[in-house]
């Protein structure tokens, strides 16, 4: 795979050349970035970037989508899928972001291959942007990321003060390099990128040792351990809406006189709705369950079906939390609790 | 040929007071404006605001909220609390930036059938000067 | 300043109390400029309390957010108190909810805290950077002490505290059993300046700024469920019949959802800022509750959450209330 460059003050010129795809990039609205559709390349600033507030998943699952419409007296319904053939980049995507994608991928081709996820997933290029500095709350060597990881990503590109580094890792990344008209890299870049990386590595503020987690979870489902952190939880969703790879979503039919959709919308286990019946039974009825099951679904539940923690420590869910609720925090002390479980069974 | 533009104006009319005057109106062959679409309520203290806020949403250009006159209430009180309710929540709509014109409130009696006429041209005007509603209107959903 | 070891003291001798159940209060938090509440339970969990101008979540929500558990059958509901740790602006939401008779003032235990101001996360950030250590700090009545991991920094009160420190009219708690320290002098005046600049902009010019603001609300709800005067068992915007609000989000429906929260706390509102301090996507969510606080006031000569013999503003009138607009 080929080794690419283009100077930082060149990046306007480089998403113009991107013609034939959709970009999409990290906009500022005061101190909130969130991935937008590019209107206008010159406004893209990549530099003291850390992370989008919203993750990116909201492009390959929007948070409201309609899956197809219908109307009074008609028997068939309107499919809404997205075209295929239509290319999208994501320039700018952090490596984090990247890694969940793989995550979901397995939940949604696992018993029921989503045509809307994939066709998304297929059509998009993801263009990292490996971190030199590391965010406050990020962990992600942890949960099997890195700063400059590779995984997921079509194309890595480097920060180097003046000059961006690019390097392809798929076929889909070699064609946004052609694309972009950009020109091959030195030695010395891709050693500087590397270096990067490394000393990106040891910045990483915050560590868990994951080994064991999913195993012993389970032991504290019925535990009090919980409640330490569930007493003080809100029952909002900024961790769920906010994580990377938090999938669940919602089914509503929206109606007009007439006409109608159906839509799905992000949904999240941290709403007491989220598992109340049409009885009005709730089989998670206090903050509790709802806390356990986030922490559980992350580290063991989605383990032990697809054999990868989802979680790729992007330190969001820590960082927004109103009433400092550590996901690193609870974990830890579930190691503790765990054992002691362990000892008295 | 341009068309003019009508606005769509939903009015809850008090089923005391309000309801009656605007009875009254038509049985006395006074004509009013055909862009109000008039709900029936026990009385102007029924009115969720949020009514307000769903209307608007749904495709109304203007709301009148009309109840009996303070004091003459049938429910002796309700107008009261409708009173405070719409003067807070037309200030709410106004710092949103939907302009004022689109939220009113009277107070129409059974016997002003004349009155009514002229809250409802006032309405009407006043939602025709704001122009279409469609800040917040919810998108269609077109085949 | 309160004494830490007091406020410790005062908390055993609290938890130790056959009738109280928990007591809420504040601790440190893992990292970063924000305390965390701490629910305890048992006495011997007293000494992780704090409170410093870290400590800047309103404990008053936490009271509501327990759930009710349905009681056996033949067993006794814990009807048991709960104590809770206050500022002044906090205590502001516990009168408020005894007006609205949440719950009786026989329930609650308050512990008030005389305050002298707490910190803005977003603008600490702004000065010192993002931190992954424990924060601690002092206030007095100019300067306020950052120590972030030994390093101790000394900034202007002005420039990191919460904008409602700087306006703060009700420093000592309204309501206490017990007050945790001396009162402290009032500093600071309203003037609802930031209202009437705001009401200064055109129809379309605020329409612009809500457009861009509301478009970028996720609907986390974190607003509403950090907001202590919103403990209905069932909030209408997650009804599902009838569906006021639906749940995809596009602008109308934001819009519709911070309208119905902004008008559910007309008159309620005690101005804890917590709305706008939680806010993932940094909404001014407060500029809304602001508006109303101040006509409120202007219209009705009402003022949420000091007098505990009040009533609710809008289940109350008086036949000369304003109604110039009415036709």
């Amino acid at each position: 795979m080929g080794d690419y460059k283009f100077a930082k003050d060149k990046l306007a010129e480089v998403l113009s050349a991107l013609e034939e795809y959709e970009v999409f990039a990290p906009e500022a609205i005061g101190d909130v970035l969130r991935f937008k559709a590019v209107s206008d390349p010159a406004g893209v600033n990549l530099d003291d970037y850390d992370n989008t507030t919203v993750p990116p998943k909201e492009l390959m699952f929007p948070q409201t989508e309609t899956l197809f419409k219908y109307r009074l007296g008609q028997t068939d319904v309107e499919p809404e899928l997205p075209d295929p053939s239509s290319k999208r980049v994501v320039v700018g995507i952090r490596p984090c972001d990247a890694l969940a994608y793989t995550i979901v991928d397995n939940l949604y081709g696992w018993d029921f291959p989503d045509p809307y996820y994939q066709k998304r997933r297929e059509s998009t290029t993801l263009v990292g942007l490996a971190c030199a500095v590391p965010c406050s709350t990020c962990f992600c060597p942890s949960v099997g990321g890195a700063p400059a990881s590779e995984k997921g990503l079509d194309a890595l590109m480097f920060d180097l003060g003046d000059v961006y580094y690019v390097k392809a890792l798929t076929d889909k990344g070699e064609e946004f390099g052609r694309a972009a008209g950009l020109e091959a890299a030195g030695d010395a870049e891709s050693k500087a990128a590397a270096k990067q990386g490394e000393d990106a590595l040891a910045k990483v503020p915050r560590s868990i040792e994951t080994t064991g987690i999913p195993e012993h979870l389970p032991a504290l489902y019925d535990d009090t351990f919980w409640e330490q952190f569930s007493d003080r939880c809100l029952s909002c969703g900024i961790c769920t809406f906010l994580c990377p790879t938090c999938h669940c979503f919602d089914i509503q039919d929206e109606c007009e006189s007439f006409d109608g959709r159906r839509a799905r919308m992000w949904d999240t286990c941290m709403f007491a709705e989220y598992t109340r019946h049409t009885s009005g039974h709730n089989p998670r009825p206090t903050r509790k369950e709802r806390t356990r099951n986030r922490i559980s679904h992350k580290y063991s539940y989605f383990p032990e079906k697809f054999d990868v923690i989802a979680c790729v420590g992007c330190g969001r869910c820590i960082k927004n939390c109103p009433v400092n609720i550590d996901i690193l925090d609870i974990l830890e002390k579930s190691k503790q609790a765990g054992a002691k479980e362990a000892k008295t069974a | 040929m341009t068309e003019e533009y009508e606005p769509n104006i939903v009015a809850f009319l008090c089923n005391w007071c309000s309801y009656a005057g605007a009875d009254l109106a038509g049985t006395s062959r006074t004509h009013y404006l055909p862009n109000v679409k008039i709900i029936r309520v026990m009385c102007s203290g029924r009115v969720n605001p949020l009514f307000i806020v769903n209307a608007l949403q749904q495709g109304a250009d203007g709301v009148l909220i009309s109840g009996c006159h303070p004091g003459d209430c049938h429910y002796l009180e309700g107008n009261f609390f409708a009173r405070r309710r719409f003067m807070l929540m037309r200030k709410l709509l106004e710092h949103v930036g939907v302009d004022p014109g689109r939220v009113n409130m009277s107070w129409v009696s059974a016997s002003e059938g004349a009155k009514f006429k002229d809250v409802v041209d006032d309405v009407v005007a006043k939602a025709k000067e704001a122009g279409p509603m469609d800040q917040f209107r919810r998108r269609q959903i077109n085949w | 300043m309160v004494d830490e070891k007091k406020l410790q003291d005062k908390a055993k001798e609290t938890l130790i109390r056959d009738d109280v159940r928990r007591l809420i209060g504040w601790k440190r938090s893992t990292y970063g400029y924000e305390a965390a509440p701490a629910v305890l339970t048992d006495a011997s969990q007293a000494d992780q309390l704090i409170f410093d101008p870290t400590c800047v979540q309103n404990l008053a929500s936490f009271i509501s957010l327990e759930e009710k558990k349905p009681v056996a059958r033949g067993a006794e509901p814990d009807t048991r108190k709960i104590a809770v740790m206050v500022k002044g602006c906090d205590s502001r939401a516990i009168v408020q909810q005894l007006v609205e008779k949440a719950y009786s003032r026989d329930d609650v235990v308050v512990l008030g805290i005389p305050c002298m101001g707490v910190i803005d996360r977003r603008k600490a950030e702004k000065l010192f950077g993002e931190t992954a250590g424990q924060v601690s700090a002092k206030v007095d009545k100019e300067k306020v002490a950052v120590d972030i991991e030994g390093d101790v920094k000394t900034v202007d009160r002005k420039d990191i505290l919460m904008d409602k420190c700087l306006r703060c009219r009700y420093p000592n708690p309204l309501v206490s059993d017990f007050l945790l320290g001396e009162e402290v002098e009032k500093w600071a005046d309203d003037d609802f300046a930031d209202v009437d600049d705001f009401e200064k902009m055109s129809p379309e010019e605020k329409w612009k700024h809500w457009d861009e603001q509301f478009s970028k609300c996720i609907r986390c709800y974190s607003c509403k469920s950090v907001c202590p005067m919103c403990y209905c068992v069932e909030c209408v915007v997650t009804q599902l019949k009838p569906q006021w609000t639906r749940r995809s989000t596009d602008i109308s429906e934001n819009t519709a959802y911070h309208i119905q929260r902004a008008w559910h706390l007309a008159g309620r509102c005690i101005e804890c800022m917590e709305c706008q301090r939680v806010c993932p996507v940094d909404i001014p969510i407060m500029t809304l509750n602001r508006k109303m606080t101040r006509d409120v006031k202007e219209m009705f000569d009402y003022e949420p959450g000091v007098d505990p013999e009040g009533e609710p503003m809008l289940a109350s009138y008086n036949p000369q209330d304003p109604e110039d607009y009415i036709m």
